[in-house]
C-alpha cells in the first residue's frame, strides 16, 4: 500500500480520527490563515485570541447542548431567553440578598435545571413538539426576564465576574509567560500523546491493523504543534491575562460531553433516538427519559452560558440572550449535524462555532460593519451545509456521509481498500 | 510503545520550554494609565475607534458618517462600527475588543447598554487607549476617561416646558390630560430626560393643572424598551383603548422623535384628535411632521456640534493636551465621577424651526 493510501486510510477511515471533523478543521484553518494575512497578523495575536475565546465561549457552551438536542431530533429556541432569565435571577439574588457569588451560580444552575425539567416534561411526557415548547419558552422566559428585571440593567459583584471575564493567576517563577496556562498546555500535550498511544494499544489488543508508526507520529505532531503554539500565544498575552476562565469551563465541558456522547450507553441512546426513534424504543431505549434529559441538559447549559455572559458584561441587561439560539444552531449545523437528527459530534459543533467566531472576529478586525457581517455569516451557513449535501449527491467524499460509517458496523475496522476507493468517489453508488 | 509515549511528552515539554525564553509579553497598561498616559499624546495618524449602537435612529447614522469624515479630515485612521440590530450588546462588546486589538488610541463609545461594557472598556484602558463616552455615560467602570453629551436634564426640562406651552396655546385653561413616555431603561439618559421633564411637570400635576389620564407616572410604567417605535405604538394603542374612549388627550410627553411619530401614528390610527407631542433629535420625518402641524416640538441637539466636540477631544489627546471639560461633578457612573463636556440643547417648534436649522443642509429646506 502506498504511503498516500495509508495516510488516507488512517485519516478518513480510521477509528480514532473523525473525517467530518477533519473537513471542518481544514476550513477553520483556512479561515484563520486568511484573516491572519488580511489583518496583518492581528488574528493570532495573543490579545485577540484571548478575547476571541472569552467572547464566544458562551455560544460554544450552548452549541454543546444544542448538538445533543439536534442529534435527538429536536430543536431548542428558548436558550437565549433562558440564559437571560437565569442571568437576571442570579444578578437579582446577589443584589437583593447579597448571596456569595458561588452560591448564586448554584442557584442559577438550579433554576436552569428547573426550567429544563419543565420543558423536558412537555416534550418527553406530554409529547408537544420541542419546537413549540421552546418557542413558548422563548416568550415565557423573555417575559420573565423583563418581569423580574423591570427591563433594568443590574450589575453583578466583582467576584462573580471571574467566570466570564476572569483569568488564571500569575504564579510561580517569572518565565515571561503565564505559568498556569503553560501548565494547561502541557496537560493537553500529554493527553494528545496518551490518547494516540492508548488507541494503538487497543487496536493491537483487539487484533486490528495498527497504523504505521509514521502516521501516528503525524497524528500526534500536528495537534502538538497547534497546542504548543496556542499555549504560547495564550500564555504570552498582556501580564495579568491568560487562557480565560470561561475557556477552561468550555474545555472541561467539551471533554466531558464528548466522552458521554461517544463512549457511554446514555450518549449513544441520543443518537439512536435521533436516527430512528421507533427502532430505538423497540430496542429498549427509554425514549422519554432520553428526550427529557436532553432538553433538561440544554437548559442547564443555557443557564451556565447566561451567567458567563452576565459575568463578562458585568451586568445583566434586558437584551441579553437575544439571538443566541440562532448562533448555537448555526454552529451545530456548520459543524455537520443533520437536520433530521441522529448525526453530529460535539467537537464538530465546536469547530463549527469557531468558524463563525473567527469569521465574525476577523471581519470586525477588518472594520466590516455588522450589517455585512450578518450577510456573510448567513451565506457561510448556507454554503457550508449545501457543499456537504452536494458532495454527498455526487458520491464524492462527504463529511456527513463519513460520519455514518460508525453506525454501519459493530466494531469499526479500518476501511478495506474497496471502501477507500469508494470514498474517493470512484464508485458512484457510494453514499 | 512506552518509548513512543515518553518521546512525545519530552518533545512537547522541550518545545514549550525552549520557547519560554523568548517571551513577548508586554507590561503596557499595568502602570495605571488614564489621563497621565494620554498626556503623552500619540502619533497623528493613529487609529481611532468609534463604536455606536444599532442604526435605530437617523441620529446614529449621521453621527457615524460625521465621525468617518471628521476623523479622516483630522488625519486619523478611523474605524466606525454600528452594533447589529438584534444582538446589540454582544456585537458592541466584540467590536470594541477588535478596536483594542487593532491598537486604537482613542475609542469613542455610544453605548447600547451603558452598564454592560466594563470588561471591554477596562481592556481598552489596559492596552493604553483613552475611552470617551459619547452621548451615553458608561457605568460601573473606572475605565471611562471623558463624557461628551448634550445636557440631558436640560433636554427634559425643555420638553416639559414645551408640552405645557403647546397645550396652553391650544386651550388656554386647564386642566389638561396628558400621558408620559420615557426611553429604554437600559439607556442611562432615559431617566435623566424623564427627571428633567418631571421637574417641570410634577408641580403642575400636584396642583391639578395636569392630569395623567392613565395614572401611569412611574418611569417603569412609561419606559419604552429598546427605544423601539413599535413598543411605543403598542403602549399608546392600549392607553387609547383603556383610557381615552371618551376622554380627550391633550398632550403626550415623548422622549424622542422616533417614539413621538409612533405615538402620533397610533393616535391617528384610532381616529382621535392629535394632542401636543414633544420630541427630540430633529429627525427629518419629525421636522416634516412639525411643519405639517402634527408633532409639536423637537430638540435640536445638533449632532454636528457633538461630533465636532468629540473630535476636538481626540485631537487634544493626540497632542498630549488635557481636553476641555465643563462639568466635573454631575456625572457619576457608579464608581467614578466622569469629567464631562456638556453642550446646550435648543427647543424647536414650528415657530423657530427655520431659524434653528438655518445651518443644516438637510433640514433647512424642510422648514421653508
Amino acid at each position: 500500500m502506498s504511503r498516500v493510501k495509508e495516510l488516507q486510510k488512517s485519516l478518513f477511515g480510521g477509528t480514532t480520527s473523525n473525517a467530518r471533523q477533519f473537513g471542518m478543521i481544514f476550513t477553520l484553518v483556512a479561515i484563520v490563515l486568511l484573516f491572519e494575512i488580511l489583518t496583518n497578523g492581528l488574528t493570532l495575536n495573543p490579545g485577540n485570541l484571548i478575547s476571541l475565546v472569552s467572547q464566544y465561549s458562551y455560544i460554544l457552551i450552548l452549541a454543546i447542548g444544542m448538538l445533543m438536542v439536534i442529534v435527538a431530533g429536536h430543536i431548542d429556541l428558548s436558550v437565549g431567553s433562558i440564559a437571560a432569565f437565569v442571568g437576571i435571577v442570579v444578578a437579582k439574588v446577589m443584589q437583593d440578598y447579597s448571596l456569595p457569588w458561588f452560591v448564586a451560580i448554584l442557584v442559577g444552575l438550579a433554576v436552569g435545571a428547573l426550567i429544563g425539567a419543565w420543558q423536558g416534561f412537555w416534550v418527553a411526557y406530554v409529547g408537544v413538539p420541542a419546537f413549540i415548547v421552546t418557542l413558548a419558552g422563548m416568550m415565557l422566559f423573555r417575559g420573565g426576564n423583563q418581569f423580574i428585571g423591570n427591563a433594568n440593567t443590574i450589575p453583578v459583584p466583582e467576584g462573580f465576574r471571574v467566570i466570564g471575564a476572569g483569568f488564571l493567576p500569575e504564579i510561580g517563577p517569572d518565565t515571561g509567560y503565564n505559568n498556569p496556562t503553560l501548565l494547561l498546555g502541557l496537560v493537553a500535550c500529554v493527553a494528545i500523546v496518551i490518547r494516540e498511544w492508548r488507541g494503538r494499544r487497543t487496536r493491537r489488543e483487539m487484533g486490528a491493523d495498527v497504523a504505521p508508526m509514521w502516521i501516528s507520529v503525524i497524528r500526534v505532531a500536528v495537534p502538538l504543534v497547534v497546542v504548543v503554539f496556542a499555549t504560547l500565544q495564550f500564555a504570552g498575552g498582556r501580564v495579568g491575562t491568560s487562557f480565560p476562565v470561561s475557556g477552561i469551563i468550555l474545555a472541561v465541558l467539551v471533554v466531558i460531553y464528548s466522552f458521554i456522547t461517544r463512549n457511554t450507553a446514555g450518549g449513544r441512546h441520543i443518537y439512536a433516538v435521533g436516527g430512528n426513534a421507533r427502532a430505538a424504543e423497540l430496542s429498549g431505549v427509554k425514549l422519554k427519559r432520553v428526550n427529557f434529559m436532553v432538553m433538561m441538559n440544554m437548559s442547564i447549559l443555557a443557564a451556565l452560558a447566561g451567567m458567563i455572559f452576565v459575568a463578562r458584561s458585568a451586568a445583566s441587561g434586558p437584551q441579553d440572550g437575544i439571538g443566541w439560539e440562532l448562533d448555537a444552531i448555526a454552529a451545530v449545523f456548520i459543524g455537520g449535524a443533520a437536520v433530521s437528527g441522529g448525526l453530529g459530534t460535539i467537537s464538530g459543533s465546536i469547530v463549527g462555532g469557531l468558524v463563525m467566531a473567527v469569521l465574525n472576529n476577523g471581519l470586525q478586525l477588518l472594520g466590516v460593519g455588522s450589517d455585512r457581517v450578518q450577510i456573510i455569516k448567513g451565506l457561510v451557513l448556507l454554503l457550508a451545509v449545501a457543499f456537504d449535501v452536494y458532495n454527498k449527491k455526487q458520491g464524492r467524499f462527504s463529511v456527513i456521509e463519513s460520519l455514518m460509517r460508525p453506525f454501519r458496523r459493530d466494531t469499526p475496522a479500518p476501511a478495506s481498500p474497496a471502501e477507500a476507493e469508494q470514498e474517493r468517489g470512484k464508485s458512484p453508488v457510494a453514499g | 510503545m512506552r518509548n513512543f509515549l515518553i518521546r512525545g511528552v519530552a518533545a512537547g515539554a522541550i518545545a514549550l520550554l525552549s520557547l519560554t525564553a523568548c517571551s513577548q509579553r508586554s507590561e503596557e497598561g499595568t502602570t495605571s494609565a488614564g489621563t497621565t498616559e494620554a498626556a503623552k499624546g500619540f502619533p497623528a495618524d493613529s487609529l481611532i475607534g468609534v463604536a455606536l449602537p444599532a442604526k435605530t435612529s437617523e441620529n446614529w447614522v449621521l453621527a457615524g458618517d460625521l465621525f468617518t469624515d471628521g476623523l479622516k479630515e483630522a488625519g486619523f485612521q478611523s474605524d466606525v462600527q454600528y452594533a447589529g440590530s438584534s444582538t446589540t450588546v454582544a456585537d458592541q462588546q466584540s467590536q470594541i475588543q477588535a478596536m483594542v486589538t487593532k491598537g486604537a488610541k482613542v475609542i469613542v463609545i455610544g453605548a447600547t447598554d451603558a452598564a454592560q461594557l466594563s470588561t471591554q472598556v477596562e481592556a481598552a484602558k489596559a492596552a493604553g487607549a483613552s475611552v470617551i463616552a459619547y452621548d451615553r455615560l458608561i457605568k460601573n467602570t473606572q475605565g471611562v476617561d471623558f463624557y461628551v453629551a448634550y445636557d440631558n436634564f436640560k433636554v427634559g426640562q425643555l420638553q416639559g416646558q414645551a408640552l405645557l406651552d403647546g397645550m396652553k396655546a391650544k386651550k388656554p385653561e386647564g386642566p389638561y390630560t396628558i400621558e408620559l413616555f420615557s426611553g429604554s431603561s437600559d439607556d442611562n439618559n432615559s431617566a435623566v430626560f424623564f427627571d428633567g421633564a418631571m421637574s417641570v411637570l410634577k408641580p403642575q400635576i400636584d396642583n391639578g393643572t395636569l392630569v395623567v389620564g392613565s395614572g401611569q407616572t412611574d418611569i417603569k410604567q412609561t419606559a419604552i424598551d429598546a427605544w423601539k417605535p413599535e413598543n411605543a405604538q403598542r403602549r399608546m394603542d392600549s392607553l387609547l383603548t383603556s383610557t381615552y374612549t371618551s376622554k380627550t388627550l391633550d398632550g403626550v410627553l415623548s422622549p424622542n422623535d422616533t417614539l413621538a411619530r409612533a405615538i402620533l401614528t397610533s393616535i391617528k390610527g384610532a381616529g382621535k384628535p392629535l394632542p401636543i407631542v414633544t420630541g427630540q433629535d430633529s429627525e427629518v420625518e419629525s421636522i416634516k411632521s412639525i411643519m405639517a402641524g402634527e408633532q409639536y416640538s423637537t430638540i435640536n441637539k445638533d449632532t454636528r456640534n457633538l461630533v465636532k466636540q468629540t473630535i476636538q477631544m481626540v485631537k487634544d489627546l493626540q497632542a498630549g493636551k488635557q481636553p476641555e471639560i465643563n462639568d466635573t461633578k454631575s456625572y457619576d457612573n457608579g464608581v467614578k465621577v466622569v469629567p464631562s463636556y456638556l453642550l446646550e440643547p435648543q427647543i424647536v417648534t414650528k415657530d423657530n424651526a427655520a431659524e434653528a436649522y438655518a445651518n443644516d443642509p438637510n433640514l433647512a429646506p424642510l422648514t421653508k
